[in-house]
């Protein structure tokens, strides 16, 4: 009985993940993550409760739905904020702004919002429905070698879930991937071990101090869970974020290179994402503060920090 | 790798010519033909049409342009199209009275001023005499009367059937094997012994047949050997020696095709292209296909290389001059069916590899030379579809995706699994099936065995279901007001209204009252016209080599051929399915609005009811996202047409379903009522078996699972789903494989053709604000692809909206 009501909180779920693990997948992405990586491009994902995004895109203008968000709203946490040009008319329509302080995400707003500018990111989803979501696009994994992938935020602070979900996927011959940041116990970790047949595990800096400073956790448990998966037998696939004036210096880079080699065979490859900025606009969506943004690295170093890591002896380094 | 292979300077120069030509009319054929018909009104049937075609083969003129080697041409200058006045000319005469040919936005043409004072002397001729006047004598009373605006179907009082025919293979092996010579002697000998027996019984129309099959041979050898002589007049006056010995070549070339059988791969492209020519000047220009291209030269050109005669860059050289000459084709049509076709487009499709008669994998290195031609030179035209199954080669695969990006949406992608069961459900053995080609857009026939017609009638041949809703919910009115116009009447059955009824099985029975009702006219209407068409337009060019005319004595259009079918296409399969989940959730599930509020809001336009639209529009699960409840009513919708075409059955045989519709659903939205799917009057319908444009927000995996909810086996018409990636989501190691495993995996399941568009909603903005940047930027819009600064603002904002990425 207390497995059928056992349920996991999702912000999203993404059939064709071409960029999660091998093949075609589909990626569910859990909510919550104990990391606040400033660079982050999902930020819908940090935090464990549901909150109310607005797209202004989406948004029509008050006058032509008469205000109903703000109607609807019984802590009068919105009110009347810019206005934006309507990309086809050129005429000027009058945006919201929720007043985040006074919002307690109970989505009244969302429900009365039919260009749905306003929703709710988190929704909770029974193991049985996230399974079933995920079947639905099975046949498209066979082809692929692809298969599902459970993501966040960090998957891993919501376990039971998590482990229920893989065991099912893994009864049903699916090839499991679990996207991680390594900050969770090993005792945890241990648990999806079993049923996890890729690991992809992300390393962001390989000094304690710097880490915690950006991220706000040191790196040890991360590098100690890893090096702990590499000697259980675990499949990984090492995801290097490179970010401008965080982690992109020769010496960090070649750091990390030399700890993958030491986890031996386990690594598979390694991936050097280059920063993006495409999430910048998405903090908008949820709160009134912007974030920093940050030139993407060149082509070229991105290319010069890749034949770094191979020089350290890394097989098989990708970009992307 | 797959790698693209420079071009040599002569076919960079005939494609920049080719780019930068804008089509003329010639009115030579016209002429010629014009004539002909004033002159001898005592012919009639096929031995006019022989005798017509005879006429030209001996009067057009022979053009033989710098650099070509491949050559034939429809007129007297580079890139210029003819006239088919003996089909429907009214149209025509209208635009040009208007003077508004070469101004028109889509498509324009140039007209000389003398040629234009003739065509207006003499063109109110075609008034009576072309075939669509016949037609709207012989459309049935019922229709006639009573059903004039329903817009369901495209039948109207005058001028149906401007478009008809086209869309058909003839067997180009028994062109390139056996020759005209030989089948000209088959006629003859036929003849001569029916002459010595006494003709008797009904074997007078096989006499007639034979006939006209023996002019039509003569004439087209005789065609070639003009053509010959021209190489050999330029070869005279030649100082370029290695230009002389080539036109020297060319004249052997043609005064030895079309009477014996090809000797080598130059033959065979050259015998396959002037066949083709000549059906094209026969019959109307119109999605008259090549069939399997790679399998007619394959085994020349490795008997060439074998036998080394040919160098394999000289024999991409010769596909690419041959493709360049069927790029040059084009017909003007009328303003309104060129936004339908829109971008000088004659659909002349090629059909590669797939599986030879015993199942096995049938790719040559011809099937490589097509792509590399299509991809290298960056032609939308002639379009390219590739048989996919499950041997189909990993270079293949890669060399066909590199294509599809390079020129957008070439080659379309089909499936051989599907395709086959469908054509078997149609009546044809395993074996025959297995040789299926496709037709004009995505419409699988059986080439040089079947006449399929899947054009049938043209425009007609397209069946509104989006407004077979809105009869079915307004008592069998049109609701669509046009200004000025007398108020609407009743035109189909009166099922009553959306407001008198209380659950959803009574608006599914009248739905399912309104498809059945129509899809008989619809049935009906095309056989009135078959009626007239088979004795007055036969097609003795195709019927020389069409597998089971000779021997039947019978041309095509009679039903001569050894499988017959005729096509059909519905338009708005999107609309209807999620119109009906709307009215199934909103009115009678959710309770939202009444019936009367929704069909008070539908009546309006939507006006004065947009939050209930809104509601629609974002709160009701859409057709497109793999959502069960949305997808409930696909299947429902898709067999319901299905059913009532595939039942019908005309002259020659059975009706065949199918579901594709070039740029049709953007023109028939200009003239479909507000839908209850939230469209507004004058909105595009969905395209093709795709969901609503801009409705799909799951990606493309969630997509293919919700249009895979209905049997597309029973559409053996064809079925065109228009796949849309983002460049970036294909980016990275394996991005490619990642495609095609998505492809594989929807013909595994029962999908039946795709044709992908890799751009960005992006990047067509930036090219409909800089066209000059992206002259040569192709895209898939439909059955076909066209180079996108080339089609109309609407047909461009509808395909930004398919493409573009959902937020």
């Amino acid at each position: 009985m207390e497995e059928k009501t056992l349920t996991g909180k999702l912000y999203d779920i993404q059939g064709f993940s071409v960029q999660d693990g091998p093949g075609v997948r589909t990626t569910a992405f859990l909510k919550g993550c104990p990391l606040r990586c400033p660079w982050c491009h999902s930020p819908e994902s940090q935090a464990f409760y549901p909150q109310l995004s607005w797209i202004s895109m989406r948004c029509q203008g008050t006058e032509l739905c008469e205000s109903r968000c703000m109607k609807a709203c019984t802590k009068n946490a919105i009110e009347l904020g810019e206005t934006r040009l309507d990309a086809k008319t050129q005429e000027p329509l009058q945006m919201i702004h929720v007043k985040r302080d006074l919002c307690d995400n109970c989505g009244d707003c969302a429900e009365v919002c039919y260009p749905n500018a306003l929703f709710i990111s988190g929704k909770d989803y029974t193991v049985d429905e996230l399974c079933a979501r995920l079947l639905q696009d099975r046949r498209f994994y066979k082809n692929s070698g692809g298969g599902i992938t459970i993501s966040g935020g960090e998957c891993l602070y919501q376990p039971d879930f998590v482990v229920e979900v893989l065991k099912r996927m893994k009864a049903e011959g699916i090839h499991t991937a679990v996207d991680t940041t390594g900050y969770a116990k090993w005792e945890v970790v241990e648990r999806v071990l079993p049923y996890t047949d890729l690991f992809l595990y992300d390393l962001k800096h390989m000094d304690s101090a710097t880490h915690k400073a950006v991220v706000g956790v040191p790196n040890e448990l991360i590098l100690e869970n890893a090096k702990k998966l590499a000697a259980a037998g675990a499949k990984m696939q090492i995801r290097i974020p490179v970010i401008p004036q965080f982690n992109n210096d020769e010496d960090n880079i070649r750091k990390t290179a030399e700890f993958c080699l030491e986890l031996g065979d386990a690594v598979e490859v390694v991936q050097l994402l280059p920063y993006h900025n495409l999430g910048v606009t998405k903090y908008l969506r949820i709160s009134d503060k912007p974030i920093a943004e940050a030139t993407p690295p060149s082509d070229k170093q991105m290319q010069r920090l890749k034949a770094l890591m191979e020089e350290v002896g890394l097989p098989h380094v990708t970009i992307h | 790798m797959h790698e693209w292979k420079p071009v040599t300077d002569r076919v960079a120069r005939i494609r920049e010519k080719y780019r930068n030509t804008r089509p003329k009319v010639d009115i030579n054929r016209y002429r010629l033909v014009t004539e002909f018909y004033m002159n001898n009104p005592q012919l009639t049937g096929i031995l006019k049409r022989a005798k017509n075609l005879r006429n030209l083969f001996e009067n057009m003129p022979v053009l033989v342009n710098e650099d070509e080697v491949i050559v034939g041409w429809q007129g007297a200058s580079y890139r210029c199209c003819a006239l088919y006045p003996e089909t429907s000319f009214n149209w025509f005469m209208k635009e040009l009275r208007a003077g508004t040919i070469p101004l028109r936005q889509q498509d324009p043409y140039d007209i000389d001023p003398e040629d234009e004072k003739y065509l207006l002397e003499t063109g109110d001729y075609w008034d009576k005499h072309s075939m669509s006047a016949i037609v709207d004598e012989y459309m049935p009373r019922y229709h006639r009367d009573n059903m004039i605006g329903n817009g369901v179907l495209f039948f109207g009082k005058k001028d149906n059937c401007q478009s008809p025919v086209g869309h058909f293979v003839a067997n180009f092996w028994t062109a390139t094997q056996k020759g005209f010579g030989a089948i000209q002697k088959e006629a003859e000998d036929k003849m001569a012994q029916m002459e010595e027996d006494g003709i008797f019984g009904d074997d007078i129309y096989k006499y007639n047949f034979y006939r006209a099959i023996s002019i039509v041979s003569e004439g087209i050898i005789h065609w070639s050997e003009r053509y010959a002589k021209e190489c050999e007049r330029q070869a005279e006056l030649c100082q370029d020696p290695a230009r002389k010995k080539e036109l020297l070549e060319m004249a052997d070339c043609l005064n030895w095709i079309m009477k014996n059988p090809c000797r080598n791969f130059h033959d065979a492209v050259q015998c396959i292209y002037l066949y083709q020519l000549s059906m094209c000047m026969d019959g109307q220009q119109h999605g008259i296909s090549y069939g399997r291209v790679d399998q007619y030269l394959g085994r020349y050109y490795e008997q060439d290389i074998a036998n080394g005669t040919i160098t394999p860059e000289y024999a991409q050289e010769i596909l690419d001059l041959f493709y360049l000459k069927v790029a040059e084709c084009n017909k003007i049509w009328s303003e309104g069916a060129t936004k339908s076709g829109p971008g000088y487009t004659s659909g002349q499709l090629m059909t590669l590899g797939g599986v030879d008669k015993d199942g096995n994998d049938a790719t040559n290195p011809v099937t490589y030379m097509m792509l590399q031609s299509s991809g290298r030179l960056v032609l939308h035209d002639p379009p390219q579809a590739l048989r996919i199954h499950d041997g189909t080669p990993d270079e293949l695969w890669e060399a066909a995706i590199e294509t599809t990006k390079r020129a957008g949406g070439v080659p379309t992608f089909e499936s051989d699994k599907v395709i086959i069961e469908a054509l078997m459900k149609r009546g044809i053995p395993l074996e025959d099936a297995r040789n299926y080609c496709l037709n004009g857009c995505v419409e699988p026939s059986v080439g040089g065995y079947e006449w399929a017609q899947p054009g049938g009638t043209g425009t007609e041949s397209y069946l509104n279901i989006a407004n077979a809703l809105l009869l079915a919910i307004n008592n069998g009115t049109n609701p669509m007001r046009f200004p000025g116009a007398p108020e609407p009447k009743r035109t189909g059955p009166a099922t009553g209204y959306l407001y008198e009824m209380t659950s959803m099985d009574q608006v599914l029975e009248a739905y399912k009252t309104q498809v059945d009702f129509f899809t008989k006219w619809q049935c009906t209407n095309i056989n009135a016209w078959e009626s007239m068409s088979s004795f007055h337009n036969p097609l003795p060019m195709v019927s020389a080599t069409l597998e089971g005319c000779m021997e039947n004595g019978k041309d095509c259009q009679c039903g001569g051929a050894k499988y017959n079918s005729t096509g059909n296409s519905c338009i708005g399969l999107g609309n209807v399915a999620d119109s009906l989940n709307i009215i199934d959730q909103v009115c009678f599930k959710r309770k939202i609005a009444t019936t009367r509020e929704l069909y008070d809001a539908l009546m309006a336009n939507w006006e004065g009811y947009e939050e209930l639209r809104q509601i629609i529009n974002g709160k009701i699960p859409r057709y497109g996202n793999a959502d069960p409840e949305a997808d409930k009513y696909v299947d429902f919708t898709a067999s319901t047409y299905a059913n009532g075409i595939n039942r019908a059955t005309g002259p020659r045989g059975r009706f065949s379903a199918g579901c594709y519709p070039v740029t049709a659903n953007v023109i028939f939205g200009w003239f479909t009522w507000a839908t209850p799917d939230g469209r507004k009057c004058g909105e595009p319908l969905s395209d093709g078996i795709s969901n609503v444009q801009g409705m799909d927000k799951n990606g493309p995996v969630s997509f293919i699972n919700s249009v895979l909810n209905f049997d597309q086996s029973e559409y053996g018409n064809g079925t065109l789903c228009n796949m849309k990636f983002h460049p970036t989501a294909l980016q990275g190691e394996g991005g490619m494989m990642k495609l095609r495993s998505v492809m594989q995996t929807y013909f595994d399941e029962g999908g039946m053709e795709l044709q992908l568009n890799i751009v960005s909603s992006d990047t067509l903005r930036d090219a409909q604000k800089h066209p000059e940047n992206y002259k040569d930027l192709v895209v898939r819009v439909a059955g076909f692809s066209a180079y996108f600064v080339e089609v109309f603002k609407d047909c461009q904002d509808d395909l930004i909206r398919r493409t573009e990425m959902s937020l």
